[in-house]
């Protein structure tokens, strides 16, 4: 008896104090997805690498804002949006007590704006992603004029640089010299 | 069982798709809520899942984290239970199961959520034989998300299911405010060598402690100290006691001594 009684002592208590204590947590435990939305520059990165769905963007043209959204009901917390984050804007945090009453407590937007293209003014790509890949072109071109030059092509839509392509294939007389090499 | 759709029929018919909850049970489950004097009985429903869910509430019984001692307890049959706990993407065959387990627990009953399989689909919610969460086919007091929910957010999703303690986690939208821009991480480094640097980190301690290290090593060597190139990369290595985190400093240090040698002309 004296023995056993010893014993338990010695043990101690194993159980946890949470939920009346903080539960301690490893540091790089996989938590909810902490989005800071100053910080994304919405390149939908996350949404493609996102296995669950439970990250998703939306466009509304006719309002010219992308809307990111994540569902952390459906998120199975693989952290692949932090891994594949070019910003550190996504984060897996070590919080856990994600439970809610209603459903739609879970889910977190973050609305952007979106840039007009400089030539066609439809709007084309979030104004932000736009500045931010100006400003590493900025920082990777060889020289000033070059820089200006994709600035240029970055703010311009797709289909305006498709046809700035043709436009300039047609200057360059392409087309005639391949006539020509066929004769 | 008058609500219940017959055994052979699967396809979800206008108004048996889902069960609603009664006025009458929706008093009784706030006063149960409000008067309960004794234990809480579980019963564990599963609808599909993996049996990930079931192995962590099996975790969270056990003496370390012991719900026992707040009187929840798992029971074998449906008609003891007073919180019904769906874990599992519902799926086409075990959808009848659930209803059934769910008309033979008791009125007022408490049901929850478990799990992102659960909450709604998870990673299973486009598979062609599943109807989607629990919510799909039963009404929901509480969702625990998880994927599967470690045994401290079963016991905190318990507590929520109890009304012991409040959630924490509310509907948020952020709409992007004006001159919002976002910088270019060190500007100072130039940006093939950060990518460079990034990328040896991540090859060497993945991404999370690989950019982690990588971070600390880029604002150190950003940080001006009036050292050379190789003080200040003695300066970063001497900086932790981690022989793992030295090696990988040290290798990266590597990286800038190559650009280094490389840009010199």
């Amino acid at each position: 008896m004296f023995k056993l009684l010893k014993e338990i002592f010695r043990t101690g208590e194993a159980t946890v104090k949470y939920p009346f204590a903080p539960l301690p947590v490893e540091k790089d435990m996989r938590g909810k997805p902490e989005h800071e939305a100053e910080r994304c520059i919405a390149c939908a990165a996350c949404t493609i690498a996102c296995p669950a769905n439970a990250i998703g963007m939306t466009t509304d043209v006719q309002a010219a804002t992308r809307t990111w959204s994540i569902d952390y009901g459906r998120c199975v917390f693989c952290g692949r949006c932090e891994e594949v984050c070019p910003t550190d804007a996504i984060r897996l945090s070590t919080e856990f007590e994600l439970a809610v009453a209603r459903r739609e407590d879970l889910t977190r937007r973050a609305v952007f704006r979106l840039a007009r293209c400089e030539v066609c003014d439809t709007p084309f790509a979030v104004a932000k992603e736009v500045a931010y890949v100006q400003d590493l072109i900025e920082a990777t071109a060889p020289g000033a004029e070059d820089a200006a030059q994709r600035r240029r092509l970055v703010a311009t839509c797709p289909s305006c640089k498709r046809l700035h392509d043709v436009d300039q294939l047609e200057k360059l007389g392409v087309g005639r010299r391949i006539e020509e090499t066929r004769r | 069982m008058s609500r219940l759709p017959s055994d052979t029929q699967f396809a979800p018919a206008a108004g048996i798709g889902k069960i609603d909850t009664p006025v009458d049970v929706q008093r009784m489950k706030s006063s149960l809520l409000k008067d309960i004097r004794r234990s809480a009985y579980v019963y564990r429903v599963d609808c599909g899942g993996c049996n990930g869910c079931e192995i962590e509430i099996f975790a969270a019984i056990t003496p370390l984290f012991d719900a026992e001692r707040f009187g929840i307890k798992v029971v074998a049959s449906p008609r003891h239970a007073d919180i019904l706990l769906f874990t599992g993407a519902v799926t086409r065959s075990m959808r009848m199961p659930a209803f059934r387990a769910y008309e033979a627990a008791p009125d007022p009953k408490i049901v929850v959520s478990y799990g992102a399989c659960g909450v709604s689909g998870g990673i299973f919610h486009d598979l062609y034989c599943v109807w989607g969460g629990t919510d799909q086919i039963v009404p929901v007091d509480v969702y625990i998300p998880g994927c599967p929910p470690s045994p401290g957010a079963t016991i905190y999703g318990f507590a929520v299911a109890l009304g012991l303690l409040g959630q924490k986690l509310k509907e948020e939208t952020h709409v992007e405010g004006d001159n919002e821009r976002v910088v270019i991480a060190h500007p100072t480094v130039p940006y093939d060598l950060r990518v460079l640097i990034e990328r040896e980190a991540r090859r060497m301690a993945g991404y999370r402690q690989g950019g982690d290290l990588a971070e600390t090593f880029l604002t150190a060597l950003e940080t001006p100290d009036g050292q050379g190139l190789d003080g200040r990369l003695d300066r970063i290595l001497r900086s932790t006691d981690d022989p793992r985190a030295r090696e990988i400093l040290e290798a990266l240090g590597g990286v800038v001594r190559i650009a280094a040698e490389r840009a010199r002309p």
